[in-house]
């Protein structure tokens, strides 16, 4: 299968050769999902890292109400998963399903080993990848805690440029933990200000 | 003056949704690439498609475009469409709306209300014009093309008609603006009907086969719903209709210039695109109410 996006990923992230991407080629498992169909499901254990090759996925849990919290969204090239079920092997509290229909690499333990095995800079790049994540969850839950919704939708947007094309404004409220009106009156607010002064 | 040869004729792929009111076979860039079809960038063909009746009209929400123009050429149903550039108005069959989006615009479409109460055959090309590196960050603006406005040729022999969109016929010019050398015609003959065309050598030239079969170059048979392409080692090329026939021509000079794509924003470089992007979610697209 043509996956360019994870190609690329392995060879100029994960530091292998073109040579030694063919190498652990045959490994590769990957998964397509359709639009709103699950890749974990609260209360199973989480098995494996989704890299998007295309597509797009979200990250939630269910509160005591059925309200869903969006924690994190994954579009090209992001890598997502439930690291504390995969880690401890227990049932998950979240789920986590496709916004677009979309192509994942699964990535597991074995495959993780097999790359190291290969090139043992792509172990570096895993930690790596674990630093960033951990980064940007204390960035989330700082800006969760103290920052505005104009700022908290300025630096998410940043981050995603393109969701707001891809995801329904409700999602988008979601992860910003504000209402979605309040996510529309922010947007049209910008559209008054001058950017320029 | 030399035939130009058929590179490629092919057949309308699996449809699919954009929004939930246009189903569209997508033949540009789905039959070849950008480079390949420069200036058209994208083409969507909703073929004959019957829409059952409904209160809450189905199409397509808020949504930006940067860099180019869209041209949406009705023939089969009514459209609304509404932008923030304060253009707006109905599409109505044989209508044509040539959207210059340039530096950017939200815009919306829709089934038309009354239409959609109703329901019926919706038939539709969205074609997506690419502009020129120099006018891509020009202001947007609109040209709404009625039916009666459109140049009709009567072609010799009772053949039938040509319909001049945009461009020149046998020096007649119609009337759609453009910022490149763009020629889209309607060719519509009776059965039996023959015509010759012909454009520079160097043009991008296609076919959608909107109505009826035709016989191209006296040799390949271009079926309803199909999409022709033409190389580009000759000028002219012969139709001959099978059935009475309605052809959509297009013949572009190529820019030339290098493409940065991604969603709705079509520019020339990554980082015109991220600015796309960038001014896009912080407002300075301008507001429309959904």
């Amino acid at each position: 299968m043509n996956l360019p996006n994870f190609k690329k990923y392995l060879i100029e992230k994960g530091g292998l050769s073109e040579e030694e991407y063919y190498q652990v080629n045959s490994l590769i498992q990957t998964k397509k999902v359709q639009q709103n169909e699950f890749l974990l499901k609260e209360g199973s254990i989480c098995s494996h890292f989704f890299f998007v090759e295309h597509g797009v996925l979200r990250f939630y849990a269910l509160n005591d109400q059925g309200k869903e919290n969006i924690l994190q969204f994954a579009t090209e090239n992001w890598i997502l998963s439930d690291r504390g079920s995969i880690f401890y092997k227990e049932p998950s509290n979240y789920n986590i399903d496709a916004i677009e229909d979309t192509l994942t690499v699964m990535l597991d333990e074995h495959f993780i080993n097999a790359v190291a095995k290969v090139n043992p800079n792509f172990r570096k790049q895993n930690e790596i990848l674990l630093q960033n994540h951990i980064r940007h969850l204390y960035r989330r839950i700082s800006l969760l805690l103290g920052a505005s919704a104009k700022v908290r939708y300025l630096d998410f947007v940043k981050t995603y440029p393109d969701i707001m094309l891809r995801v329904p404004q409700w999602m988008i409220a979601s992860y910003l933990g504000v209402t979605p009106e309040s996510l529309s009156r922010v947007r049209k607010a910008l559209t008054n200000e001058d950017f320029k002064s | 003056m030399k035939t130009r040869s058929i590179e490629k004729v092919t057949p309308p792929g699996s449809p699919h949704f954009v929004g939930d009111g246009f189903r569209v076979h997508n033949f540009i860039p789905g039959t070849s690439t950008m480079k390949r079809m420069d200036p058209f960038i994208m083409m969507d063909y909703n073929s004959k498609f019957n829409f059952p009746p409904t209160d809450t009209p189905k199409g397509v929400g808020v949504h930006p475009h940067r860099g180019f123009e869209t041209v949406t050429i009705a023939y089969k149903g009514r459209v609304e469409h509404g932008d923030s550039a304060g253009g707006g108005g109905i599409i109505g069959e044989g209508d044509v709306q040539w959207m210059t989006a340039a530096s950017g615009v939200l815009h919306k479409e829709f089934h038309e209300t009354e239409w959609s109460k109703k329901g019926g055959e919706f038939q539709m090309v969205q074609l997506w014009v690419n502009l020129p590196a120099k006018d891509k960050m020009s202001p947007p603006k609109y040209q709404a093309i009625p039916n009666h406005e459109m140049l009709n040729i009567a072609l010799p022999n009772n053949a039938g008609e040509i319909e001049v969109i945009a461009g020149a016929y046998e020096g007649k010019k119609g009337p759609a603006s453009t910022f490149s050398p763009i020629n889209m015609y309607n060719v519509k003959l009776n059965k039996g009907g023959k015509t010759q065309l012909s454009f520079p050598v160097h043009y991008t030239t296609a076919l959608v086969m909107i109505e009826g079969d035709a016989i191209i170059n006296e040799s390949t048979d271009a079926l309803q719903d199909h999409f022709v392409m033409f190389g580009n080692d000759g000028e002219s090329f012969a139709i001959e209709a099978k059935s009475d026939a309605i052809i959509l021509v297009l013949s572009g000079e190529p820019l030339n210039e290098p493409i940065a794509a991604q969603g709705p924003f079509v520019m020339n470089t990554r980082e015109e695109l991220m600015e796309a992007f960038q001014d896009f979610n912080t407002g300075k697209f301008g507001y429309l109410e959904a």
